[in-house]
């Protein structure tokens, strides 16, 4: 372990060879910054990370049918366990998608679970990221380096092998393809997250495509070679939000989409992943009732625990929130990326009274959550260990069957006073060592 | 692997050009500080006049500086590895992580070299680093259209630059001899017509350097 910690510098080198980097637009500028790799890993043992398996395999599985069942009957609000409000107000619900159902029955085929653990060891679900979560492709890049780094350590620990991401990946795109080839649909390098996009192509051996190379001809979806060939499409890994998906289906001054796409996708000849109109189960408003769709739907107590999370949409919920400003986090559900998040002991008077004011007038806009004093995990500072926030993203895999991934992105915050933790905010990331035994 | 989509085949293309661009003018630069040391001042205005670029530089220690390292000048070094770079960082997919890898050494060792007090010394490390990226394009890329198509971007950037240094017929029919078969295997709508024009230019001690670099730039049917 030492030998990795005494190597971060000669990693972080060999990460800014590959071009492991993410985009940040700054005062309308873009800019490709290094991702600060820190050698000191997560650790999670074999058994505790069986129960978060557990754990998550039973959430992503209530979430798929979830998404399942909203786009078709809507019985989870028929039968009064979400409010209509919450469902059919969410900016993620796509009325377009209503009636659709995806190639096997699968929406969303990579979940990136957000997590926090607690000093007390429980870990709690801080977000489902149903969309496009990013991440998988930096502790898998790193993991190769720190192995070199140190063999002795990865001989004498038992660390699963995390390596096997891409494989997972293509696996899950192969099962779900409708015939033809898979791509992986990027905006383009000026996206924030397009190392991975292009790295997860290279790794999975799909074709790495932005709208223009895509075109739709009759019911199906191709792209087209330099010499005149013309390649079936069978899955597209999108890396694009729904809206600009499809400019034919959804915004129409989309440039960065295909026409028609949607048509095809909605004739079975082609499957999304993830699949569009997911948002409306990784909203922050419909994150409350994931436990109660767990018991709805699988009959099963949740084994995720949700931080204490408040809806002021409900009364006493205000009440509790108005009540203990100064002791929770609010967060605007429209937002992401560590942006719209706000403590309420760090505000101003006024700003605290505008808030207030905000929430009361739009409800449904915010939750509030405890704050969870979550623990610190030690990074390098020049040659000395000092203690930092961090975060796990957890991704499962959905294809024939429901996997968690034996790793994660461990991200953690730069700034000593900080809970935020996101890239785009200045973060770095760890690996994720799943013990193996 | 599937069918090479139109843009990706374009990308390949100046991604083979730039980073030969950037290597023989480095050589160049090279050379060209050498020689300014003791030996000609204004080489930099000879340099400026064979590859047609707007002498926009004050002095020889301003071309050094600038035509160097100035990313605000299109014509420099750095410019034109960036060009290459940017073309690059689309095609992870096609031409893979190690072979990108090189490119972008390439850019740190020229970004090293600007604030080098030995600048000369450390432009070596991009050379290596882009002799490297060929060798990695060997070595590590199967598809054959990929290799040719980059490939023939280098052999025409070659020519192009060396019926500009006018360089001598012997040398311009080498670099024309190495550029057909590539041309061949890229499987670009190769200008048939154009290469057998220029084959001829490129015959006998008297060569129209002029004419011969328009018809380079007839050699794709675009």
């Amino acid at each position: 372990m030492n030998d990795i910690c005494k190597a971060t510098g000669a990693i972080n080198e060999q990460l800014a060879r590959y071009g492991v980097k993410f985009g940040i637009y700054k005062n309308g500028l873009f800019n490709e910054q290094l991702f600060p790799f820190d050698a000191i890993p997560r650790v999670i043992s074999a058994e505790e990370f069986s129960k978060l398996e557990r754990g998550l395999q039973q959430r992503v599985t209530a979430l798929n049918c979830f998404l399942a069942d909203i786009y078709a009957d809507g019985k989870i609000v028929r039968d009064g366990v979400i409010p209509p409000e919450f469902v059919f107000s969410s900016s993620g619900y796509l009325a377009q998608c209503a009636g659709v159902k995806p190639p096997r029955g699968i929406a969303s085929h990579i979940s990136g679970i957000d997590l926090v653990q607690a000093k007390d060891g429980s870990w709690y679900i801080l977000e489902d990221n149903l969309r496009v979560p990013s991440g998988a492709s930096y502790p898998l890049i790193a993991r190769q380096l720190c192995r070199r780094a140190s063999p002795e350590t990865f001989r004498e620990t038992h660390i699963a092998d995390n390596r096997d991401y891409a494989s997972l990946l293509k696996r899950t795109m192969d099962y779900v393809n409708t015939g033809g080839a898979n791509v992986i649909l990027t905006p383009g390098r000026y996206n924030a997250a397009y190392f991975e996009h292009s790295y997860l192509a290279e790794q999975t051996g799909s074709a790495l495509v932005t709208g223009s190379d895509l075109f739709v001809e009759g019911d199906a979806l191709f792209y087209q070679g330099m010499d005149g060939t013309k390649q079936r499409v069978g899955a597209v890994y999108r890396r694009i939000s729904d809206e600009y998906l499809d400019p034919m289906s959804f915004l129409p001054e989309s440039v960065i989409g295909v026409p028609h796409l949607y048509e095809v996708y909605k004739k079975g000849n082609v499957a999304i992943i993830n699949a569009p109109g997911n948002g409306v189960a990784d909203d922050k408003g419909i994150y409350y009732f994931v436990p109660k769709m767990v018991r709805y739907y699988l009959g099963e107590d949740c084994i995720t625990h949700n931080a204490p999370t408040y809806l002021p949409y409900y009364e006493q919920d205000m009440k509790y929130t108005m009540d203990n400003f100064d002791r929770i986090v609010i967060k605007d559900v429209a937002e992401a990326g560590g942006y719209g998040v706000v403590f309420g002991d760090k505000l101003t008077r006024q700003q605290k009274e505008d808030l207030m004011a905000l929430i009361r007038r739009e409800p449904r806009r915010f939750i509030a959550q405890d704050v969870i004093d979550f623990i610190d995990i030690d990074i390098m500072e020049g040659d000395a260990r000092v203690p930092r926030k961090a975060d796990l993203r957890a991704f499962v895999l959905t294809g024939e069957d429901v996997t968690v991934w034996k790793s994660g992105l461990t991200r953690f915050s730069r700034n000593p006073d900080s809970f935020i933790v996101n890239s785009s905010q200045g973060g770095g990331f760890k690996d994720t060592w799943v013990l193996s035994r | 692997m599937g069918a090479i989509t139109i843009e990706k085949a374009d990308r390949l293309y100046w991604l083979g050009r730039y980073s030969e661009r950037v290597y023989t003018t480095l050589k160049l630069y090279c050379d060209g500080y050498d020689s300014m040391i003791d030996v000609s001042e204004d080489f930099y205005v000879r340099i400026c006049d064979m590859l047609e670029i707007p002498n926009i530089y004050a002095s020889k220690g301003d071309f050094i500086s600038r035509y160097g390292y100035d990313r605000s000048d299109p014509n420099s070094i750095i410019s034109n590895l960036l060009r290459g770079y940017d073309n690059a960082i689309v095609l992870r997919d096609e031409i893979g992580t190690e072979t990108l890898g090189y490119i972008q050494m390439a850019l740190y060792s020229v970004e090293s070299a600007a604030v080098s007090d030995a600048p000369v010394l450390h432009l070596q490390k991009a050379v290596d680093n882009l002799l490297a990226f060929w060798g990695c394009v060997d070595d590590q890329i199967d598809h054959f259209a990929i290799r040719g198509v980059m490939k023939f971007g280098k052999r025409v950037e070659r020519l192009d630059l060396y019926l500009r240094f006018r360089q001598s017929p012997h040398e311009l029919r080498r670099a024309y001899n190495r550029m057909l078969p590539r041309s061949r295997e890229s499987r670009l709508p190769v200008n048939w017509a154009a290469m057998d024009e220029l084959k001829e230019l490129l015959q006998g001690e008297e060569i129209d350097y002029a004419r011969a670099l328009a018809c380079l730039g007839r050699i794709l049917d675009v």
